[in-house]
Formats: C-alpha cells, structure tokens, sequence
C-alpha cells in the first residue's frame, strides 16, 4: 500500500494520543487500561484484542502505541475507576458501557445489511449479556450514534415481544444504486429473468430459468453475441451486483439452484414495472395477468406507504429535536 | 482535515458523545448517504467512490463545493472513530488500483460473513484462508480447499455444495478465482487484515516496502523477502537495474506496470461497452 497514507494515519493516532496523554484521561487508551486491569470485565469477543482498541486509524503493528497507553494511564487509572462509579456525562472514554455500545453498534449494522428483524432477546444473547440491566442505556447510545452516523433509526414495532426494525432516514432509489457500473446491455437479460422470476411467485429454479431463455437462443456455456456467456452473468455478474440471488435449494440432493429478486432489483425497479416489461413482451396489458397484477398493485401500496412513514418519522424526529435544543451543547469545531 | 462548513442541518450530539480529549467532525446526510451505499456494496474502488461522493452531493447539497475525498473520508472517520468503524483505503495486490470500504476494527471480522453464511460455510472459508496464507504463491487451488470438506465444523457438506459455497465467496467479494485458484480479495484484506495477523502471525506474509499484509506479491529468490506487486512497481519505477532492496541482489522477476488512473479514463472512452463484458474482478 502506498506509504503516504499510512503515514498519515500513523501520525494522526500520535497526535491523538499526545493530546490525549497531555489530559491524563485519553480515550481508547484508558479503556485498554481498564481492561487489563479488570479482567472480570473483560468481553470474552473484545477481551484478547483490547490491545487492538487504541489503534482505530492505524493500519501498522497495534504494539507500540499500546505501550505507550500502558505507561501514560499506570497513574491516572485510579481516576479512571472511580469516575465509574458516577454517571458518564463527559467521560463516555472511559465507561465500560461504551465497549457494549460499540459491539452492539456492530451488530445492528449487520442486522441491517442482512435485512433481518431484531429482537431484544437476540441483542441480549449476542452482545449485551451480563449487562442485561444497562440494556436500554446500551441501547439508546447504540441507536444515536446509527442516527448520527449512518441516518439509520432503530424503532419497536412490537414492545410486548420486544421487536424492532430499522427505518432508513434517507430515501434511497434507484439512482443511488448505479454508481459502480455505466450502462450494461445486460438488462434486458436481466428484465426477463427477473420477469420469470415473478411469475413463479419470487422463486424460480434454475431450470425453469433456461426454459425462458432457451426460447429465446440463450443457452448455458453458449456465448452469446451481446450478453457473453449466460450462465457466468446470471450466476455470478448480476449476483455480484446485486440484481440477483442465486442459492441452492434447500435440502436439494443433488443440489439444484433457484433464482430470486437481489437487493438491488428491489430498489431500481418494481414488480410492477417487471410486470409491465412482460406484459409488453407478450402485447398485451399488466392485468392480463390477474395474480401478478394483484400482487403488483400491492407491492406498489407498500412501497407508497413505507416512503409516507419514512417521511413522517422523520420529520416526528426532526421537531423532537428542535424541542430538545436548549439543553445539549454544540460539538466542538 | 477536521470539519468542513456544511451548508445542510447537522444533528445535535448528545453531550455523552463528546469528548474533550478528541476533535469530531461534523456528519450531514452527504455523508450519511455516503456511508450507507459504501456498506451496501462491501468494496468499491476510487473511480466508484468519487462518483459516489459527487451524487451524494448532488442529492442533499447541490451548491457545497465537493470535498476532496481524502479530506471527506478523514472527516467521516473523525466521527465513526469512537465506533471503531472506519473508512479504510487499500490497494488491489494484483494491479495496484485503489479501493475502499467500510472496516469494523473492534471484533474478529470473520464475524462481518456470518450474517450471510452458516457455520459450515464459514469454517470452509478459514480453512481456504490458511491454505491461502500459507501457500507461495498465495493462491490455493480448488481440489486442496475441496479436500478439507471432511474437517468442517458443522453440517456436513459435500465437495459439490462447497464448489457452490466457493463461488458465493467470489459473488460477496471474499475470494477471488484465477484459472482453478483461489485468493483473496481486496475487500477480504482490507476487513481481515488485523485478524489475519492475529491468527496467523508465523505464517503470515509482510511487504518490505509498506509493511502492510502480503498475499500475492513477488519474492526475492537470495534473502526472500517479499514486496507486493504494485510496490515493486512504485519502487522500480524508471530503474533500468531494479535490485533487492534488502540484499542488494538482482530483482529476478518483471516489473509490473503501475495503475494509471489517467490511461484507464483514456482507454475506456474508446472501448466503453468492452468495459462492462469483461470479467471485472474487484
């Protein structure tokens, strides 16, 4: 790796720890501290790579600057344990809490990407655990700092089961989805899978797939003259960009594959607008299809409904906050 | 680098959030934006970022001048800081471009796959690591990965399931395959790197020139020691009599060319729909 940035990582972490050694209470370093000397508290995911702790930003050998933090914070730990003891107002550094919030930061981002519902007994059992009773002050910093960071808010849809969701503050479309890629003369390729796709109920196999293409003269291992090779796009290209999932059946023996919807397709289109494409094909009109068009306008509802929520929830936010002002301090320039 | 003066509404941080000891930045939803659709696609490279960088511009705040990137980054980084999340730059080992993604620091990474892959799974990508980390060439080949499907934790899998297991590796960016082998990924450097010197500290390979992780790379044949391609590049660059920089000795090996982000643009206005058929690995 070029030696220009790392250097200038490197020298970014030397100047945060000398500001911070100057003070006697520097962040990461006090909590790499306290680890070492509490081991009861010591979280058995972070408990070995403490030492890791103080060298976010750096990208070279994590021992020196933990040294350092050794012989800077030997004196000022008594400090540090005993402003435990009070409420961390401004000195989230060195709060034991803090090392909570960020693996459940961690966690709900993952929980995000996958898409996947949470549940209050799952963040206990992977992260909080025996915090249990500091739960909702885990969570609430956890959930800020989403909101701060990433524009995500975490909210309870079920307080008897205690489930929640995510609800993203920033309306994402289409457009922001095709940065990585020009135009791709694969997408009618992909309108058509995707078409098949749908109407086999958002699953379809493999082999009724080819069935599709085979009509139209594309064949698996057959280059074709504007797509390339068929099966090495839909199985791999168009997977990798998100257009398409493709995984085994389960429990399928031998194993045998099916296609459906990617994250991305989602997004850029609409099983209306797929619906339409095929209606299109066949000349004639989306309602030609009676359960597919149902399940368009439906999806179509949805979509309408979770933008107006969207909106909703964060504008409630917004003015909440507006409220909220007189009380908190600015972030220091 | 520090804080940009942003034209759009910034929210409040909560006084616990605040330390005195450290300089934040200030995050808007230029920035949120960014992040999000940075997460979304695992890695990206300069070109892919730069253009990311300038839509999320263009959707929150038309009239702001773009930041430069590198000061964009370290201001995003500033604040993702206390998370120990960071925005974190690598190079691709094979032809030296320039990639970024979204690295979670505090924790075993293997853990940023589990979402996406069973236990099985997971452990049939550690035993591919290994084979990678330790092989010469740092590239292991699909029958010696293949073979190890009897060791795995968890369900049982056959050689067929894991060939498809393989693949989805390469989909999510974690391997990369080159004729019938097997490597890594930038992505998978990038967010493994600190557990990858953890786990494997005997095994594992350093550059000489910027001592960060090694997987592909060339060696010297008198003192072995081991340079990434695009360093050697950098290194050699104009040198008629390129020599070990720690020996002293011939470089037996070619020198390879540097990535120029300037050619590629050249190259792409003339054969832009070549572009997207050829077999883009990263």
């Amino acid at each position: 790796m070029p030696r220009g940035q790392k250097s200038k990582l490197r020298a970014r972490a030397k100047r945060r720890q000398a500001r911070s050694e100057t003070k006697g209470l520097g962040g990461a370093q006090a909590t790499a501290a306290e680890e070492e000397n509490s081991p009861s508290s010591a979280s058995p995911l972070l408990g070995d790579r403490s030492q890791n702790l103080p060298t976010a930003g750096t990208r070279s050998t994590p021992k020196s600057p933990q040294r350092a933090a050794g012989v800077s914070c030997a004196d000022s730990n008594e400090g540090a344990n005993s402003q435990n003891e009070e409420s961390s107002d401004e000195s989230y550094c060195e709060d034991p809490l803090n090392e909570k919030v960020v693996l459940l930061v961690e966690f709900l981002l993952r929980k995000y990407q996958a898409k996947e519902p949470i549940t209050k007994a799952d963040m206990l059992k992977s992260v909080i655990k025996n915090k249990k009773y500091q739960f909702p002050e885990i969570l609430k910093r956890a959930s800020e700092h989403m909101e701060l960071a990433f524009g995500i808010d975490l909210k309870e849809v079920d307080p008897i089961r205690h489930c929640y969701t995510f609800v993203n503050k920033l309306d994402l479309t289409a457009d922001d989805m095709v940065i990585d890629e020009e135009n791709t003369p694969k997408t009618g390729l992909l309108m058509i899978v995707l078409a098949v796709i749908f109407k086999k109920g958002n699953c379809a196999t493999e082999e009724e797939v080819w069935k599709v293409l085979n009509l139209m003269g594309v064949y698996a291992g057959k280059k074709h003259s504007i797509y390339g090779e068929p099966k090495k796009v839909l199985t791999q290209e168009l997977v990798q960009m998100k257009y398409l999932e493709y995984r085994q059946v389960p429990n399928s023996d031998p194993p045998r594959y099916e296609f459906l919807w990617g994250p991305r397709a989602r997004v850029e289109t609409s099983k209306m607008k797929v619906l339409e494409f095929l209606a299109k094909v066949h000349d004639t009109t989306p309602s030609a299809f009676p359960s597919c068009y149902e399940e368009a306008m439906k999806d179509e509802e949805e979509r309408a409904r979770a933008r107006i929520e969207a909106r909703a929830h964060s504008s409630a936010m917004a003015s909440a906050r507006a409220k909220a002002k007189p009380s908190s301090s600015s972030c220091p320039k | 680098m520090g804080a940009p003066r942003s034209r759009s509404p910034r929210l409040e941080v909560p006084s616990y959030m605040q330390c005195s000891t450290r300089r934040m930045g200030i995050m808007t939803d230029v920035h949120r934006r960014f992040l999000q659709l940075l997460m979304t696609h695992g890695v990206l490279e300069e070109q892919a970022v730069k253009r990311l960088q300038k839509h999320c511009y263009k959707v929150h705040d038309r009239n702001a001048a773009v930041e430069k990137l590198e000061d964009f980054i370290n201001n995003i980084n500033s604040v993702l800081e206390s998370l120990y999340i960071e925005v974190k730059k690598g190079v691709t080992e094979d032809d030296g471009r320039p990639v970024y993604a979204l690295v979670n620091l505090a924790t075993t990474s293997i853990s940023k796959m589990a979402s996406d892959f069973a236990e099985n799974e997971l452990d049939l990508f550690r035993k591919a690591l290994e084979l990678i980390i330790d092989s010469e060439s740092g590239f292991a080949s699909s029958t010696n990965i293949l073979n190890l499907v009897d060791q795995l934790k968890g369900k049982k899998m056959r050689k067929k399931e894991a060939e498809q297991v393989l693949q989805k590796f390469v989909q999510n960016k974690w391997l990369i395959e080159k004729e019938g082998e097997f490597t890594l990924h930038s992505r998978a450097i990038l967010e493994m790197e600190q557990y990858i010197r953890e786990t494997y500290p005997d095994s594992v390979k350093m550059c000489n020139i910027c001592h960060s992780l090694l997987i592909q790379g060339q060696s010297c044949e008198t003192c072995g020691i081991r340079m990434h391609l695009p360093c050697v590049a950098k290194y050699f660059q104009s040198n008629s009599e390129p020599r070990c920089p720690h020996c002293n000795d011939y470089w037996p090996h070619e020198i390879p060319e540097i990535f120029n982000p300037e050619k590629e643009r050249e190259a792409g206005i003339s054969t832009s729909n070549k572009k997207s058929l050829r077999s883009r690995q990263h």
